[in-house]
């Protein structure tokens, strides 16, 4: 079963493609590390919220159920630069799955 | 965040002499201004065309009072007999499958009981999950989750036991999600508002006892007018009702007649008949269902069950705030209501609900005549697919998920119908989908996703002055081809996804005549859908079979209740994409985009004149918002092996794939 390895050598160097390139293209293996962070059900891990339409992004993350507000939290990075955004949300989907931080900073 | 202008028209396509009720919800006391307008492109990101649009005089400029207006979500079984029951002793007996027992709210199976006054009874589930009766005293038994159960209750004068459940073992059967919730008629039922719907304080009731139910409910949950012996009960389980016990059947309801329709018949000769609100799932299969048969056509006393959903919602029937009755010198095209309130220094303001004039005009009886385009290409808005989609949150398309504001609204209310991209909260799919209600994202300043990724296409005809009429998906169905005739082509919105039988006979009987069809998305023709023949503004839709589905029905709920079809693929329905288009969709999720590169085909007599004015090397599409390129998100293929003709151009010596530069 497809799983990051954190002691990788290339885990590092994939999570350091998406930042240079968060929107790509992406390698053949760096699209499949993307899988694991990205696809799935959304609530309940580290999601983008859009703050100010093509402006502004935080990180927050969904209620249990819909309904609930969105927590975003007010202290945390602001972005203005949403590929900025999708690396910092790489980097705690990084976090949620693999239990440790992404070594690259 | 802050409450939003929210509204809804009660059509989405008119024609000159067409009236188009506005309904508006608007969040802050006062008034609110309103005005129509043209619009040409809904893009407002700093890297689109900008967002373009005309002020139109019009009757409906001007200021309005503000209220807010409520959208009351949750389907059930409304039991429009006018005559109260009056019986001392009674039994009660269901067939449910509970979905989300323990929920933490009450979710009724049957009653009338009324919390303001205390009168009345219900059968129910309660918070905890348990079956609970309530009439003055409350009992209380634990049902079993899904699977289905036999449930009842009986009522003495001298004494209130706890109901009964026991569970009903079908190997055949698999476990699914419902809920149901039925309604009797009292004393208060002849009290209503315009609507029809109960006073405040019945709504009140409803929502402790019956809002919130979450079982699957199989026909005839019945109320008998005296207390039976549990044999009794058994003998009464099934339809025809037993000639001996029936007379003491005060209602019977058979939720498998009238499949179609809203319609809920008593078969007990009592007329105790109802009606479903916000249209629960019918022709879902029933207790008794064994796979000896899929359609419901065939075996319809199998398919007794209807699911209710807390978050059902067809129309939310607000009251119109303004009307606009379409003048005649009213050029075709996509118009909106754009509705602003003031606030402590600036204005909020929203663009709201797109009506699409289709060109021509209505006779007497209604029906639609196109007696002369007024350019020559159409424009058909895929409306079976904004709704579909419409409310639907699309946080995770090859990207990290990333809530917009719309999505982040959507989040944070619950009570907005659904797209049939959603599951209901007790995980089951959503076969129904209705544009009778707020729908954030059909409006302009959205997501480049339906509806606002279509205005790039306006933008596009208008820039280069190329003549149109605009058509929606609905009038062609309603239409079929022949308010095609008139135009020698036909162009399609940037997701054409969802077809009913008669809108893909249409295409086909144009397409056969000799009529041009620019095919302008991906992933197109693709499901098939039903329209409601009785009830305007709504699709219905079941995941069958296979195909990219964000949910999967259930085996036997293959055949939609509206018409009997088959859903799910129109190539499970021998009608491929590749007989309309040449070609059919692939796969999706391809975060960059690329352009085309024309082939050796392209330079063939009959399709040259597509090309006219490209090099024959030159790349087209290298370059775009989404993707960057032309062909990315979701990509269609040639089948040369099935008959598709070889592409006149493709993806630089990758498969052939068709891709418009629009939807991303």
């Amino acid at each position: 079963m497809l799983k990051i390895d954190p002691a990788s050598a290339q885990s590092a160097e994939l999570a350091a493609q998406f930042k240079a390139a968060p929107f790509g293209p992406y390698s053949a293996d760096l699209q499949k590390m993307l899988q694991l962070l990205r696809w799935g059900f959304a609530r309940g891990r580290t999601i983008i919220v859009c703050t100010q339409p093509y402006k502004e992004w935080r990180l927050g993350r969904m209620g249990p159920q819909r309904g609930m507000k969105v927590e975003i939290d007010d202290s945390a990075e602001v972005f203005s630069d949403y590929g900025a955004a999708a690396w910092a949300c790489f980097r705690a989907r990084w976090q949620e799955v693999v239990g440790q931080p992404c070594p690259v900073k | 965040m802050s409450e939003r202008i929210l509204g809804y028209t009660d059509r989405l396509s008119a024609v000159p002499g067409d009236a188009v009720n506005f309904k508006i919800s608007a969040p802050l006391a006062g008034k609110f201004k309103a005005r129509l307008i043209r619009l040409i492109c809904g893009d407002d990101s700093p890297e689109g065309p900008g967002f373009k649009a005309e002020n139109i005089d019009s009757e409906i400029d001007g200021i309005y009072p503000a209220r807010q207006q409520r959208i009351m979500a949750g389907s059930y079984v409304w039991v429009t007999a006018r005559q109260p029951f009056d019986l001392l002793n009674f039994t009660v007996q269901a067939m449910i499958w509970p979905t989300l027992p323990g929920n933490g709210k009450p979710q009724a199976i049957l009653g009338n009981y009324d919390a303001a006054t205390g009168s009345g009874y219900a059968l129910y589930v309660d918070e905890t999950g348990c079956l609970a009766f309530r009439a003055g005293h409350n009992a209380r038994s634990r049902p079993v989750s899904n699977c289905w159960g036999a449930i009842g209750t009986k009522s003495t004068r001298s004494s209130i036991p706890a109901p009964a459940a026991s569970r009903i073992g079908h190997n055949m059967m698999l476990a699914y999600h419902g809920m149901a919730a039925s309604r009797q008629p009292d004393r208060d039922a002849g009290r209503a508002d315009r609507r029809g719907r109960p006073f405040p304080d019945r709504r009140l009731e409803r929502r402790q006892v019956r809002d919130r139910p979450f079982q699957r409910q199989d026909r005839q949950p019945a109320r008998l007018g005296r207390a039976l012996k549990p044999a009794e009960v058994e003998r009464l389980r099934e339809l025809p009702l037993d000639v001996e016990l029936a007379q003491y059947v005060v209602a019977a309801w058979d939720f498998s007649r009238g499949m179609s329709t809203v319609k809920v018949t008593d078969v007990s000769g009592n007329r105790y008949h109802g009606r479903t609100i916000n249209l629960p799932t019918r022709a879902m299969t029933g207790w008794n269902w064994d796979p000896s048969d899929f359609s419901w056509q065939s075996k319809p006393d199998q398919y007794g069950a209807v699911h209710f959903h807390d978050d059902d919602l067809y129309d939310c029937g607000w009251r119109t705030d303004f009307t606009l009755t379409v003048p005649a010198d009213l050029k075709s095209g996509i118009y909106c209501a754009h509705i602003w309130q003031k606030t402590r220094g600036w204005r909020q303001d929203r663009g709201l609900r797109p009506v699409l004039r289709a060109a021509g005009t209505r006779d007497r009886d209604g029906a639609l005549s196109v007696p002369g385009a007024d350019g020559e290409l159409f424009s058909l808005m895929p409306t079976s697919r904004w709704s579909p989609a419409g409310g639907s949150m699309n946080l995770s398309s090859g990207k990290f998920a990333t809530m917009g504001l719309v999505d982040q609204y959507l989040e944070e209310h619950e009570s907005f119908g659904l797209s049939v991209y959603d599951e209901h909260t007790d995980g089951s799919g959503v076969c129904y989908s209705s544009h009778l209600r707020p729908i954030l994202n059909m409006r302009p300043k959205t997501d480049l996703w339906q509806f606002n990724a279509d205005t790039h296409l306006t933008d596009w005809l208008e820039k280069k002055k190329i003549p149109y009429d605009v058509i929606t998906d609905d009038d062609l169905h309603a239409e079929g081809v022949e308010c095609l005739r008139p135009y020698r082509c036909v162009m399609t919105g940037t997701h054409p996804e969802y077809y009913s039988k008669a809108m893909l006979d249409a295409l086909q009987a144009f397409t056969n005549g000799g009529g041009r069809l620019m095919y302008m998305g991906a992933n197109g023709f693709y499901w098939r859908i039903a329209y409601h023949a009785g009830m305007p503004g709504v699709i219905e839709h079941r995941r069958a079979e296979d195909g990219m589905r964000a949910w999967f029905s259930e085996s036997g709920e293959y055949f939609m209740s509206f018409t009997g079809e088959m859903s799910g693929l129109w190539a499970r329905n021998g009608r491929p994409p590749n007989m309309l288009v040449g070609n059919a969709f692939a796969a999706q999720g391809f975060v960059n985009a690329v352009p085309y590169h024309r082939t050796p085909e392209s330079q063939d007599v009959r399709v040259s004149f597509m090309f006219e004015g490209i090099g024959a090397e030159e790349v087209i599409g290298d370059f775009g918002t989404v993707g960057g390129g032309a062909a990315g998100w979701e990509i269609d293929r040639a089948d040369t092996q099935a008959g598709d003709a070889a592409p006149c151009a493709d993806r630089g010596g990758g498969a052939p794939i068709s891709r418009t530069p629009i939807t991303g």
